[in-house]
């Protein structure tokens, strides 16, 4: 009680130093940092650059700002040698305890005032697709509870230590430890959280969640910690060992101390978000897994239910099979780490099953013994927080009112080792959803709405024919294109409107798809007339199937679309962007050995020919060619492509870095040169139309379906010399 | 002198400021070689003057905020107060305030000197390069003036009020807004980004057009000026 009293005195005298106040305005002043050195969100999403950055730096920078000044703060009475005094009047474990609550409390107060300080910049920053929900959860998770958890940091090592050199030492050396050796490992990366990508479109509960866990585990942690320090304050003229003694005699501060480190503990080894999947990805011994003999496919439903309040996943799905063995038989289901799958019948009978402890490519194994019954219908129940396999891209299994994306065993138990039957996998997917989200099953299958229910929500069914499966949901906008003899049904996000129609996206879409389908041909994956493209949270690529294509949203950031490498003006970028699924998605690229030739030369080349076919001659050779003959000019003048025997002298991570900006100019610059170059060469664009539609249209090699620049060559009757432009 | 001079070198960098501004450069230093001068400026080397250059002229607002912060020891209102014991000394106030500015000079060169360490390493290191004699006269042409210039202009300031001194230290910052005209490039550091360009050869050797060297020497000669100007002020105020 005696510390509550004291603690308005402490803040006021902690309030009133200067030190203090350089502090809190170095700290409002930190998430500068994230805007120009440290980025550690390396997405291009608007939020990635303008909100996760500057959070996360100012986080990093304010925690050991306040580790600091707590050490400082701890210090001051030692320092001018007026401990024995002030220990005389107050125990220094209320002293201890009245000048953490204050400290706490600026931190507080600092998270506040950047918060407010930022809450302009940020929305001018972010433009359109700032949110107030995403911008005051960024900063109290990546920021706000950083401050804390390095004052406690800070005041443990120096109530452990009572010198403030070393504990600055130790504080800084945790530090380092974080934001260098853990900072691959996003539950031991107290300083700053393992976020690489924040969403513009859609919402980022997921991401939170974990870094909400993590702060948490720490802030129980260090608490822990702290508390164990505290009762290592010397007393009585003893030493660490005798004051521990002494402050443990009553049992709750010892007993609160274990409690708080064993909740971290536990919080530690429990944690719901990552799978155990092997990390070796060469390893793929779920496909290897022997058919059970005479099991063939029949039939699947599954009705699935979503809490997106909660992130959760409940369904029901029920499987008919055909087994003519004769015999008892395994099947082996894909299910996503995290769900816990019980009711498990065969034909209304209880059946044993088994879910391994192994995981690979983010499932684990469910093994059911079916009875030696012809007819066999298997039905279960599933429910859980889904698990993702990659720490450091956390998001892919966002599941809000907003948006979510259940592919495969996400959506219900894969079969693994059924052979299909006459009509191959036939499923019927039941999903219900909040009213605001519509169902898009990624293929051609069409979703329809079967229910209104009388609790705002809307069941939705589709028909589909795969052992898995991806349904994709969300606030969608959808528009309807007809382009290239089909229809396109364009989804983007409802909070991407204002960008998309300032990009003009429907008619680059119509440009686009004109265009391609024209010169090179239709899309391999389209199902018959229709195609879906469909804009997905931010994921770090894309992917195409039959009947619809992806568009992630970082392509179409406001920032993106205004990148001039990529074309002159927004709509040309998203012109791009959209020639990528000829070039990239349609016909794939080996973009993995780092070469000039890649997706981008061909689509860079045909960005041009529309843009040229649009608005003229003079503009596509004035902000095309000019300006790749301008980049190609300085890259040819760039000291390490003149001296290369100087970038193999750097130390690997810097010639990667100068590498990769390097290729980076001869993908998107030189080679759309060298195919212009070519299409001189050949006679003229129609001619090269032609090679590209032959190219395009070209039968694949399923080991290597890749276009090589070779097989560009090749169908140019060229050679690679003939093409070079020094 | 000598005494008064080594003592305020002493006070001036054997405490934890000068500490902590040396620590703040080389990692702002770090981050600067490792980020931009590595990949060389105007198609030269990393190692080249050009890039050398423009290497110093991104670590000069710091080092202008150094010297400048060094002089906020003398002109501070703690040290007005310090200074009716310290002008009742035997020693001419004039010869006094030369031994502090040369203190804060040595203060500004150890800074800039450290840099250069820095810099120097990190060729070693990433190139095996050690031709360190071609730097030398960038680094003079860059820092020389600019730092006479922040010593005599800030006394100046910390005479008047010495609250100016902080404003000033914005000044770089606000230079490296600026258009300035090619002959001013040094003081934003856009000389060494244009000047090889505009040379048309490859890898020229490091050349100051004498536009530029006039314009660096009238600001040495200003800062002389001024710190001249700022002792008299001095002594009249103290009159």
């Amino acid at each position: 009680m005696k510390a509550m009293r004291l603690f308005p005195l402490e803040l006021r005298r902690l309030l009133q130093s200067r030190l203090t106040w350089l502090m809190m305005a170095l700290t409002v002043a930190s998430p500068v940092l994230g805007l120009v050195l440290y980025k550690p969100a390396d997405s291009t999403t608007m939020l990635s650059m303008y909100l996760a950055n500057p959070a996360l730096a100012g986080g990093a920078a304010g925690a050991i700002l306040f580790g600091l000044l707590a050490i400082f703060e701890l210090d001051r009475a030692c320092r001018s040698r007026v401990d024995i005094l002030t220990d005389a009047v107050v125990s220094p474990l209320t002293t201890a305890l009245t000048r953490l609550l204050a400290l706490l409390t600026a931190a507080v107060l600092t998270a506040g005032l950047t918060m407010l300080v930022w809450l302009p910049i940020s929305a001018g920053l972010i433009g359109s697709v700032f949110t107030g929900a995403d911008y005051v959860l960024a900063y109290l998770l990546l920021m706000g509870l950083a401050l804390p958890l390095g004052v406690l940091a800070a005041a443990a090592a120096y109530q452990f230590t009572r010198r403030a050199d070393l504990s600055i030492v130790l504080f800084i050396a945790f530090c380092a430890l974080s934001l260098t050796v853990w900072v691959g490992d996003w539950q031991l990366c107290w300083l700053n959280p393992c976020v690489w990508a924040l969403s513009d479109d859609f919402s980022n509960s997921r991401i939170f969640r974990s870094v909400a866990w993590m702060r948490l585990t720490w802030l129980s942690a260090l608490a822990g910690v702290w508390t164990l320090s505290y009762l290592c304050i010397r007393q009585y003229g003893k030493g660490m060992l005798g004051s521990l003694a002494r402050s443990a005699r009553r049992i709750y501060r010892p007993a609160i101390a274990l409690a708080l480190l064993a909740c971290s503990g536990a919080a530690y080894a429990a944690q719901p978000f990552i799978d155990r999947s092997n990390p070796d990805l060469t390893v793929m011994s779920f496909y290897e897994i022997p058919y059970a003999e005479g099991v063939t496919f029949v039939r699947r439903t599954a009705q699935v239910f979503p809490d997106t309040n909660a992130g959760t996943v409940t369904g029901r799905a029920s499987y008919q099979f055909q087994n003519t063995s004769g015999q008892e038989q395994s099947i082996s289901f894909g299910i996503t780490p995290g769900y816990i799958i019980s009711n498990v019948k065969a034909n209304g009978t209880d059946v044993p099953f088994t879910v391994s402890g192994y995981q690979e490519y983010n499932e684990a194994r469910l093994e059911v013994t079916i009875p030696a019954q012809e007819d066999v219908e298997l039905t279960m129940e599933y429910s859980g927080f889904p698990q993702e396999s990659l720490p450091t891209m956390q998001g892919g299994k966002e599941l809000s009112s907003e948006y979510l994306c259940l592919e495969n065993a996400a959506l219900s138990p894969r079969v693994m080792n059924v052979l299909p039957g006459e009509a191959g996998y036939p499923a019927e997917i039941e999903i219900t959803l909040p009213e605001a989200m519509i169902a898009i099953p990624f293929g051609s299958s069409r979703a329809e709405v079967i229910a209104e229910n009388a609790d705002g929500t809307r069941t939705w069914r589709y028909e589909t024919n795969s052992a898995g499966g991806i349904l994709y949901a969300g606030d969608y906008i959808c528009e309807q294109i007809e382009a290239g003899g089909m229809t396109i049904e364009f989804y983007y996000g409802r909070k991407h409107q204002a960008v998309m129609e300032e990009a003009g996206a429907v008619d680059a879409v119509k440009a686009v798809v004109d265009y391609c389908t024209e010169h090179y041909g239709k899309l391999s994956y389209g199902a018959g007339d229709t195609l879906k493209l469909i804009q997905s949270r931010v994921a770090g690529g894309g992917y195409a199937a039959n009947g619809a294509s992806l568009l992630d949203e970082a392509d179409f950031t406001i920032a993106n679309l205004k990148d001039t490498s990529k074309g002159a003006v927004p709509g040309e970028i998203f012109i791009h962007e959209l020639v990528h699924q000829w070039w990239g998605l349609g016909n794939m690229f080996d973009d993995s050995d780092g070469s000039p030739w890649s997706s981008e030369g061909l689509t860079v080349y045909t960005t041009y020919r529309i843009v040229k076919e649009l608005y003229g001659a003079d503009y596509a050779q004035k902000y095309y060619v000019d300006q790749w003959q301008q980049v190609v000019d300085d890259y040819y003048l760039n000291f390490y492509v003149r001296h290369p025997e100087y970038l193999e002298m750097l130390p690997e991570a810097e010639r990667l870095n100068i590498a990769g900006s390097l290729s980076g100019v001869r993908r998107y610059n030189e080679m759309p040169l060298k195919i212009l170059k070519a299409e001189q060469l050949v006679g003229g664009e129609e001619a090269m139309d032609q090679i590209l539609h032959d190219l395009f249209n070209r039968e694949l090699d399923p080991m290597y379906p890749y276009l090589t620049y070779q097989e560009f060559l090749d169908a140019c009757h060229l050679t690679e010399e003939d093409l070079n432009l020094g | 002198m000598g005494k008064i001079f080594r003592y305020e070198c002493r006070r001036l960098l054997w405490n934890k400021f000068f500490i902590g501004l040396a620590v703040v450069l080389l990692l702002y230093g770090a981050l600067v070689l490792h980020a931009v001068t590595i990949l060389g400026v105007a198609h030269t080397a990393p190692f080249s003057p050009w890039s050398f250059g423009d290497y110093l002229s991104r670590m000069l607002p710091l080092l202008w905020i150094g010297m400048l912060f060094f002089l906020t020891f003398y002109t501070s209102p703690k040290a007005r107060r310090a200074a009716a014991l310290t002008d009742a000394a035997p020693m001419p106030p004039r010869r006094y305030a030369l031994a502090r500015c040369a203190a804060a000079l040595t203060g500004g060169a150890l800074l800039s000197l450290l840099c250069m360490v820095e810099a120097a390493v990190f060729y070693v290191r990433m190139f095996g390069w050690c031709g360190w004699g071609s730097l030398l006269l960038p680094a003079l042409a860059t820092l020389l003036p600019a730092l006479v210039f922040a010593l005599g202009s800030g006394w100046l300031l910390g005479q008047i009020r010495p609250w100016l001194v902080y404003v000033w230290m914005a000044v770089p910052f606000l230079l490296a807004a600026l258009p300035l005209p090619e002959a001013l490039g040094l003081w934003n550091g856009s000389f060494f980004t244009a000047c090889p360009l505009a040379l048309e050869t490859l890898d020229p050797a490091f050349v100051l057009p004498v536009a530029a060297a006039a314009a660096q020497a009238v600001l040495l000669a200003a800062g002389a000026a001024l710190l001249a100007w700022g002792n008299r002020l001095r002594n009249i105020t103290k009159k």
